[in-house]
């Protein structure tokens, strides 16, 4: 045993300390709030008998009783106690140096005091999660950490959203925060931030550079988010039970026109024969009663037919006028309700808690709904020297939504349409897709119910740690961390057969029939045979993590080490089945077919395992120098015969902080009580390849196999045989004041990281035979500053005031590519595209342009059409993701009343709208409102002698149909807007109901009642007629392009009331 | 507690030590092969071309002014108003990506012991290389196709490109000959089921192609004459009629496995319509030349009267097919003619539950058309043995066949005494044979009639309704991804304008 220990003291730089022969005595420091203090130091007064608290508070010491016991430790005034009979202490101390001294939660649970810390920290509370009462974590956290930026890239009842700290550094690998609950790592898992409850949440560390990657390995790169959950408290069992109830309501929609009525280009064209040169004559003719599109002549209130004449006989005549607010009937308020139920207690020695949610929200999209219901349960125990804790969570999550993109299909459908009238299609004639009278778009409430998707996840998640305290300044702590999720899917179509009337013969009757009109109604062409999807998905992590932790002070040194191991371990599975084909209908089950049956299956699995180790030293509380290594072995570059260091990496990290007011206190004053500067700088490896990144394949090609017959395709990506990781070095520095008796903090942080050999999928030449080369070529960087001001404006006893504000501003730049190659796109539509270019920020938005001269700025035109030319190229617009964010908050307390706002900012950054270019198309967007002959705008043309002269006479050609849909529709540029806003993130109002008259209800302890809303106001700039430009097609790196999948953004308000038993 | 000591630092140790690095061995994907035999990739890239020809096809359908678009979509200016850059018509990476297929055929045949896969990979090679060619000018030849070894292949000059191909067109020859089809290969060869002499005929039909697109360029006839005279030496000689080049992998009635074009253009596996069948729309001038020579047989199989198909009696229309109900649309209009009101692509293509046709590559008609131009143009001087009435009317013989018109009636019209029909009522013969030409492309050769129709100028189809200039496109831009990935070489090929930078064989 000596052997084994003294070599393990050899390795750790330390002694042994020979062990006193008294007996023990435990107990826990704790500050006035409950929470721990970690690693007091706690001395026998007059020996030199010391012993320091571990990372919970709890400490052990040899004592007698009647010995007196001198709790101390930086930020907290030290505290004498007298050791008693029970052999048991716990003592509370009071901070001195306010909120700075909390203690945080950095990588690898590792508690500490900020005034430690060589990087920026920031930590959130529940109280600050709360305020909106959001069911979803990432929406809680939007605009309250500076260098966090969230995206809500999507509404709906199933939210897709986006983190990331301090901006893009990958250009084609992931740049999403890194979620760590309770220890255990999820990444490439988006599943866990929807899951999680953010009322079970007690606090979050948000590690905002690379220190999170230092001691969690690659998935740390693009820093850290650390959950703590709850945990019980020693004392009586707690009943809590809250409930909160909103409605979601739509807070925009685009602007649309209210002038004209269904019509499409019908009219003779230009060039042809009984071509009409009056725009008001081209537009009566137009008009047809089964059009989308909504190109007709001005409304006037004459009673018109739509559609076409039914097989009964009936048409269905309405006037010939917009009806007011239809666009928004038809979109639902929708409703969440949240209740809660938690239990928690425990004795000195355990504690436990139970929580259960349950979360149902109907979405404004109708019969949208979603529910979410989940169990918690966390118990902790301490015998001895063994430390237990179990946390396991049990959540579900259901959704039921349509597939169709009901906002697209309600834009193509005039103002006069009395929409909300055709809910119900199985029995309104006019509703039913045989009598609906649109020919090209069906009836948005018939697809509504005709095209769904139901899936869900279920999912086990949970960590067990035991910990061994081996002596005074070593314990060791084992943490096995388990995330099992499964998610099924069933999409259907329902099968619809058009009848033979709909199909050949429905007509338009007389007066409204037009030459050149046909029977049938267009859209009846293609019957729907309907179809099935069933698809499931497992993923199963394991995170296993064992540390030793040491800790120990010497004279005016204090030094606290840790080594670790991590192995992880990510299995998924993903199977589909599916058919396009019903036979019988409403039966949904793949064999309920005619055809092939469809499938496929995806596996994937991918191991790791990582040493690590931290050395951390302080120098009389003032200074403070950190340094931490790992040691990573990943599979994703792993192949038996490649050589090993293609497939394992060290990396290292290193901090420093000196508490300036504590080194040089002539520095305090009235005005400065605190100061303290920072500096650390990080390399970290970065395993960022995809899967099976390092095989060239042979995949089917297009059908393959037609029976016998097989086909395959060599792969588009050729591997560079010398793949390896990437690495990011990140430099930061800061500094933190605390000023006017701690009443303002400061915080400022400037970081640069630079990523270099980042393993992208090169487009190279197709004519090299191979689309893309894998090779570590890209390099980029990316710089910015932070900085978080908090002030406690009023502290009385009746007031409480707080304001506090965060601001981040990043960039970031393409430094290199690969050599000839300059760019690359992310995707997006042909005509709006998202780019990655060299020298400039990415994402860039490139897109279709006016082709303009570049002297005057003047669009040039056809001088003979009066239509614009386009420029050959896309042309940039710049960054889609923001330069600046700023959020802004504040918190005021009067006596039991108190009330809590945050407000966001964001800007410098551009987005295109899908949506503008699909209203233009259909002439439902105000902007399309002017039909009468006009100009392009600031428009020239070269006159015969080939100058370029200035348009004061050409208008273009047909300015009710051509000029909109064939020419301004298509230059995508007319859709970009600047991305900027402003949003009343959350905002509350709480009534705490005094404990005098709480407890005379002789049930409940405490009572609180409260007013909540999310997203009350939305600011965006004046030419964004749009939408939200938080949203985007999807939330990959490709941010800034948005379209109708995103439905209309919304504003949430409501009631939450809060009981404890 | 000793023993507690004891026990902790066992389990550390054990578990720091006990993690190899086999552990790691998991990285071999599980998802897709890592090798393929060659016969495997020329399958599929025979299979891909018959997908990758459906977008050149659509739009040298329209370039060529045999389809149009019906105004139930509203008009795509990027087509009909010429209004491309270099993001649209991206044939050029599907096309070398497919090179890339047949290279490895054809390069890794010997390792594999399927050398009879070396010739017919060469040969489509060629084809695949003149399509580029024929739309992009210069590109890249002699360097591409190397991988990661030759990144930035130089663009050759397109008549250098051409030249190579008739040499590799005559190695393929040599290929097929010295490896005939054995084993796996007849199943491989999903268009000539392993018929060594049939490839053979292919790849003397499509030198004739490549050679007479440059019979009009002056002073070239010398150097056509020698290699078609070569190519007539080779005993198996051109296409012979019934034998067009058509890929059928076996297709069956499941999504993404019919006929590209049937599932495009006409009915999804099931038989439902496809809403893309409301788009393309024989033009007018289509309808109007062929009614010229009161050719209504092959303007009943080229197209549906409009409402299209009677989907309950295949390959009928729904409305009578008299004349007057066949409603073309003039090329390019914006309005006016919805799907339902005009004439759908027809029967010749699209019946109802034939989803299994071959997708054809190159038909015998062409073959024979070629024959005729150059018997033709070089009467004695080329050792053709027939006359070009013989191939001109062999010709369109082959066009009534594919299109299902009737022997008999092709015979009607070739006595018809009407010009451009009756070789002996022709007044050019030459315009004779570029008019069934263009007809018999209509639904099967869009790509094939727009490069004819920029070669001969012949026959004249209106401008674009919606176009105010008289010029007309000549060629695609260079890709964007090519233009970002390879600059200095796309930027050597000068700026590109599609109306003035002529392919090297459009003279005028």
């Amino acid at each position: 045993m000596r052997k084994i220990l003294s070599l393990l003291s050899m390795l750790m730089l330390f002694t042994v300390l020979a062990m006193a022969q008294t007996r023990p005595v435990t107990g826990k420091v704790t500050n006035d709030k409950g929470d721990p203090i970690p690693f007091a130091t706690v001395t026998l007064k007059g020996t030199k008998t010391t012993s320091v608290a571990d990372a919970n508070g709890n400490f052990s010491i040899e004592a007698k009783t009647g010995d007196v016991l001198q709790i101390s430790s930086a930020g907290v005034a030290s505290k004498d106690v007298i050791v008693g009979s029970s052999g048991s202490v716990n003592v509370s101390v009071t901070s001195t140096t306010g909120q700075m001294e909390e203690v945080v939660v950095t990588a690898q649970g590792v508690r500490r005091r900020p005034r430690e810390l060589g990087y920026s920290v920031a930590k959130l509370n529940n109280e600050d999660l709360i305020i909106g009462r959001s069911p979803q974590l990432a929406q809680s956290l939007a605009g309250k950490v500076s260098g966090l930026a969230v995206f809500n890239v999507n509404n709906s009842v199933d939210p897709a959203v986006k983190i990331t700290l301090r901006g893009f550094r990958s250009m084609t690998g992931n740049n999403d925060a890194l979620l760590v609950i309770d220890g255990v790592p999820q990444p490439g898992s988006q599943t866990m931030l929807n899951l999680i409850n953010p009322n079970d949440i007690d606090n979050i560390s948000v590690l905002k550079g690379g220190q999170a990657a230092t001691l969690y390995g690659s998935a740390g790169v693009n820093g850290a988010l650390i959950i703590t959950t709850k945990r019980g408290k020693a004392g009586r069992a707690k009943v809590s039970f809250t409930n909160s109830t909103n409605v979601e309501q739509l807070s925009f929609l685009p602007e649309f026109q209210d002038k004209y009525g269904n019509g499409s280009a019908y009219a003779v064209g230009y060039g042809q024969p009984g071509y009409k040169t009056d725009h008001l004559e081209r537009m009566k003719d137009n008009w047809r009663p089964f059009e989308n599109q909504q190109y007709g002549d001005p409304y006037d209130g004459s009673l018109r037919i739509i559609g076409r004449q039914l097989e009964d006989g009936s048409q269905n005549i309405v006037p010939y006028s917009p009806i007011k607010g239809e666009r928004k009937k038809i979109w639902n308020t929708g409703i969440t309700t949240n209740n809660q139920i938690a239990v928690d207690g425990g004795s000195e020695n355990t504690v436990f808690r139970l929580s259960v949610e349950d979360n149902r929200a109907q979405g404004i999209v109708p019969k949208d709904k979603s529910n979410r219901t989940g169990v918690r349960f966390s118990a902790g125990t301490q015998a001895g020297r063994l430390t237990a804790n179990f946390n396991a969570a049990y959540i579900q999550q259901n959704f039921d939504r349509t597939t169709h993109n009901f906002y697209f299909e309600s834009l193509n459908q005039a103002a006069h349409i009395p929409l909300s009238q055709y809910k119900d299609w199985k029995n309104n004639k006019f509703a039913n897709p045989n009598g609906y009278f649109n020919d090209y778009y069906n009836n948005p409430f018939f697809r509504l119910d005709n095209e769904r998707q139901v899936y869900g996840d279920y999912n086990l998640s949970g960590a067990m740690d035991l910990g061994f305290k081996i002596n005074e300044w070593l314990n060791v702590t084992e943490q096995i961390g388990v995330t099992n999720n499964t998610r099924n899917r069933k999409n259907t179509v329902g099968k619809f057969i058009y009848s033979d009337w709909a199909k050949n013969s429905a007509f338009v009757p007389s007066p409204w029939e037009a030459t050149n009109d046909y029977d049938g109604i267009d859209r009846a062409g293609t019957d729907n045979l309907g179809s099935v999807y069933d698809a499931m998905s497992t993923e199963n992590i394991l995170n296993n993590e064992l540390r030793l932790n040491a800790q120990k002070d010497f004279g005016d040194w204090s030094t606290r080490g840790m080594l670790g191991f991590n192995v992880f371990q990510r299995k998924t599975k993903f199977t589909e089945l599916q058919s396009a084909s019903i036979v019988v209908p409403d039966v949904y089950n793949v064999s309920n077919r005619q055809g092939e049956l469809g499938g496929g299956e995806a596996n994937t699995m991918e191991r790791k395992f990582g040493y690590y180790a931290n050395l951390a030293g302080g120098w009389k509380d003032m200074i403070f120098i950190e340094g931490s290594f790992r040691y990573d072995f990943t599979s994703r570059f792993y192949k038996n015969d490649r050589p090993a260091n293609l497939f394992s990496y060290p990396y290292y990290g290193v901090d420093v902080s000196f508490v300036l007011t504590d080194l040089f206190p002539v520095l305090k004053s009235n005005v400065l009580n605190y100061a303290k500067l920072r500096a650390g700088y990080n390399k970290n490896g970065n395993d960022n390849i995809q899967l099976y990144g390092l095989d060239r394949t042979f995949g089917n090609g297009p059908g393959f196999p037609y029976g016998g017959t097989v086909g395959l395709t060599v792969g588009d990506v050729l591997p560079d045989p010398y793949l390896k990781p990437e690495f990011v070095k990140s430099t930061e520095v800061g500094a933190e004041f605390q000023m006017f008796k701690n009443r303002l903090n400061l915080d400022v942080t400037a970081y640069w990281q630079k990523s270099e050999g980042q393993v992208l999928q090169v487009k190279v030449p197709n004519s090299t035979g191979y689309p893309f080369l894998r090779l570590n070529v890209g390099d980029t960087k990316n710089w910015g500053y932070e900085v978080d001001l908090k002030m406690a404006i009023i502290r009385t006893s009746d007031w409480n005031w707080d304001f506090s504000v965060r601001y981040s501003y990043n960039d970031n730049k393409v430094v290199k590519l690969y050599q000839g190659v300059d760019q690359f796109s992310y995707g997006g539509f042909s005509y709006a595209q998202s780019f990655v270019k060299k020298g400039q920020a990415f994402p860039v938005l490139s897109t279709t342009a006016y082709l303009r001269d570049s002297a005057t700025g003047l669009v040039l035109i056809n001088s003979a059409s009066g239509y614009p030319l386009p420029n050959a190229k896309l042309k940039d617009f710049g960054r889609t993701i923001p330069k600046h964010i700023l959020g802004w908050g504040s918190r005021l307390r009067w006596k039991d009343l108190s009330f809590a706002a945050n407000f966001e900012y964001r800007g410098g950054n551009v987005m295109f709208s899908q949506l503008g270019r699909d209203m233009t198309f259909t002439g439902s967007g105000k902007w399309t409102e002017n039909r009468d002959p006009q100009r392009v705008p600031n428009s020239g043309y070269y006159d015969a002698n080939g100058k370029i002269v200035e348009n004061t006479t050409v208008n273009v050609r047909e300015s009710e149909y051509g000029w909109w849909v064939n020419n301004y529709r298509n230059f995508a540029e007319n859709f970009v807007t600047k991305a900027w806003f402003i949003k009343l993130r959350d905002i509350s109002l709480t009534y705490n109901v005094p404990a005098r008259a709480v407890s005379k209800t002789k049930i409940f302890s405490e009572m609180s009642f409260g007013l909540f809303g999310r997203n009350l106001l939305t600011i965006v700039d004046k030419k964004n007629f749009y939408t939200d430009p938080e949203f985007s097609v999807n939330n990959t790196n490709l941010l800034g392009i948005n379209d109708t999948n995103q439905t209309p953004p919304v504003r949430q308000y409501g009631v939450n009331i809060n009981l404890v038993f | 507690m000793r023993l507690k000591n004891i026990a902790v630092m066992v389990l550390l140790v054990g578990t720091l030590a006990g993690c190899k690095k086999t552990w790691l061995d998991v990285n071999t994907n599980p998802n897709a092969l890592p090798s393929s035999t060659p016969d495997f990739v020329f399958t599929n890239g025979l299979t891909r071309m018959a997908f990758s020809s459906l977008n050149p096809n659509e739009l040298g359908s329209y370039y060529s002014g045999q389809w149009t678009q019906s105004s139930s979509y509203i008009l795509s200016p990027t087509i009909f108003s010429y209004l491309f850059t270099n993001s649209d018509f991206n044939y050029w990476d599907g096309w070398y990506d497919i090179l890339s297929d047949f290279n490895y055929a054809e390069q890794n045949a010997a390792a594999y012991d399927q050398e009879f896969i070396q010739g017919p990979a060469r040969i489509m090679k060629a084809y695949i290389y003149q399509q580029i060619v024929d739309v992009y000018g210069n590109a890249p030849y002699s360097e591409a196709l190397k991988g990661g070894s030759l990144l930035f292949p130089k663009f050759d000059d397109q008549k250098s490109i051409y030249e190579g191909l008739i040499k590799d067109l005559d190695t393929a020859i040599i290929y097929i000959k010295a490896n005939p089809f054995t084993g796996s290969g007849a199943a491989a060869d999903v268009a000539f089921k392993g018929n060594d002499q049939k490839w053979i005929q292919f790849a003397n039909s499509l030198k004739l192609r490549i050679l007479m697109r440059q019979s009009r360029i002056a002073g070239r006839d010398a150097y056509i004459i020698a290699e078609i005279n070569k190519a007539a030496a080779i005993t198996e000689g051109f296409l012979p009629a019934g034998v067009d080049v058509g890929v059928n992998p076996g297709w069956l009635a499941t999504a993404g496995k019919t006929n590209p074009m049937y599932d495009r253009w006409a009915y999804d596996p099931n038989g439902a319509t496809r809403s893309l069948a409301r788009f393309p729309r024989p033009t007018r001038y289509l309808f109007e030349s062929l009614i010229a020579t009161n050719d209504t047989f092959r303007m009943k199989r080229l197209a549906y009267a409009a409402g299209g198909e009677n989907t309950s009696t295949p390959g009928v229309s729904t409305r009578s097919e008299i004349v007057s109900n066949y409603i073309g649309v003039p090329f390019g209009v914006a309005s006016g003619y919805t799907a339902p009101a005009t004439s759908y692509i027809g029967p010749s293509q699209f019946v109802k539950g034939q989803f299994n046709k071959p997708y054809y590559l190159f038909q015998a008609s062409e073959s024979m058309f070629l024959l005729a131009e150059a018997k033709q143009k070089y009467g004695s001087g080329v050792n053709l043995p027939g006359t070009a009435q013989e191939y001109y009317e062999a010709g369109v013989r082959e066009s009534f066949r594919l299109t299902g018109a009737g022997l008999a009636n092709a015979n009607t019209l070739l006595t018809s005494g009407i010009n451009e029909a009756d070789w002996n009522a022709s007044t050019d013969k030459l315009k004779a044979i570029w008019m069934q030409k263009w007809i018999s492309l209509t639904n099967f050769g869009g790509f094939e009639a727009w490069a004819e129709y920029r070669r001969t100028n012949y026959p004249n189809t209106p401008q674009s309704a919606s176009f105010t200039g008289p010029e007309r496109p000549l060629r695609l831009f260079y890709p964007g991804t090519e233009q970002g990935s390879n600059r200095a070489n796309v930027e050597a090929q000068g700026t590109i304008n599609v109306f003035s930078n002529r392919i090297f064989w459009d003279i005028d």
